[in-house]
């Protein structure tokens, strides 16, 4: 297996354990209080990175890029949050943001002339497709 | 369209353009860098969509402690996500990482006593095909 398949693999499962985490968590407080002590979890993180970092060696455009991929992550939890608020039902809005890599794969295809062989190709579908099962959940 | 409908895909489209501009970052900055620049930027959005439902703050003990071991999980998610995207495609990297739910699912099922439904047994099926795909190197 690859290095960088291994660390994918093991973001994904950070985040799959994440994932748990926010059930456990939606059960006992409301989605944005939830909102709030994961984002105070992300802050607590930020004194374990801040050695090595070497913020103060970056360009302007990187300092600039990387808060930029924050804040449309951002933008992305808001407008979730909105759509919830519209009355979007979990079993729906959650699988179709799940579709997510459709858009990074395409922008990285046209912008980065990322090619990938035909088998790569039927991987990502199948990747794709398999995130959006297995978000869906029946609701109670 | 519904509106929620078209805030759904709205936030699809922004998440898809947030790993796009990950794997450009990656290239410029270290994991950690991005890291802390990434929750700079995304505290104002997450502020805003707090503001909007109304800053109700609940202070169960074992809510917050949920909350807060998410946000530091996920931290450390996010580095292995930025060292994949340094070393790996974005095409790859970005739809291999959204299989988090089957981490998420076995663990549901495993510790919370879940029952699987029938499409997201059938999505494991069709993840490890792809996860196998990707392993041939």
């Amino acid at each position: 297996m690859t290095n960088w398949l291994q660390l994918a693999l093991l973001a994904a499962a950070l985040w799959g354990i994440v994932g748990l985490l926010q059930k456990l968590g939606s059960n006992r407080i409301n989605a944005s209080s939830l909102l709030i002590w994961v984002t105070v979890g992300y802050l607590l993180a930020i004194p374990l990175f801040w050695k090595g970092a070497g913020l103060e060696t970056l360009s302007s455009k990187a300092l600039l890029l990387g808060v930029l991929a924050g804040s449309v992550n951002g933008v992305g939890t808001w407008l979730l949050f909105a759509a919830f608020e519209s009355g979007a039902k979990a079993s729906v809005a959650v699988p179709l943001t799940a579709l997510y890599p459709l858009v990074t794969v395409a922008l990285a295809y046209f912008f980065l002339s990322e090619r990938l062989d035909g088998l790569q190709w039927f991987g990502v579908f199948l990747a794709i497709c398999a995130g959006g099962m297995l978000s869906y959940e029946t609701d109670h | 369209m519904p509106k929620w409908l078209w805030l759904s895909l709205m936030s699809m489209l922004w998440w898809g353009v947030w790993g796009f501009l990950v794997k450009l970052g990656t290239a410029l900055m270290n994991p950690q860098a991005m890291q802390i620049l990434f929750v700079c930027g995304m505290l104002p959005p997450v502020i805003l969509a707090l503001w909007q439902a109304g800053f109700r703050v609940q202070r169960d003990a074992r809510g917050v402690l949920y909350g807060i071991l998410n946000g530091l999980l996920a931290s450390f998610g996010m580095l292995a996500f930025y060292a994949a995207m340094t070393y790996g495609k974005a095409s790859i990297v970005g739809p291999v990482t959204a299989l988090f739910p089957l981490f998420t699912v076995a663990g549901a099922v495993l510790f919370l006593k879940e029952k699987l439904n029938k499409v997201q047994a059938m999505g494991i099926v069709v993840a490890l095909a792809a996860l196998a795909i990707f392993s041939r190197g």
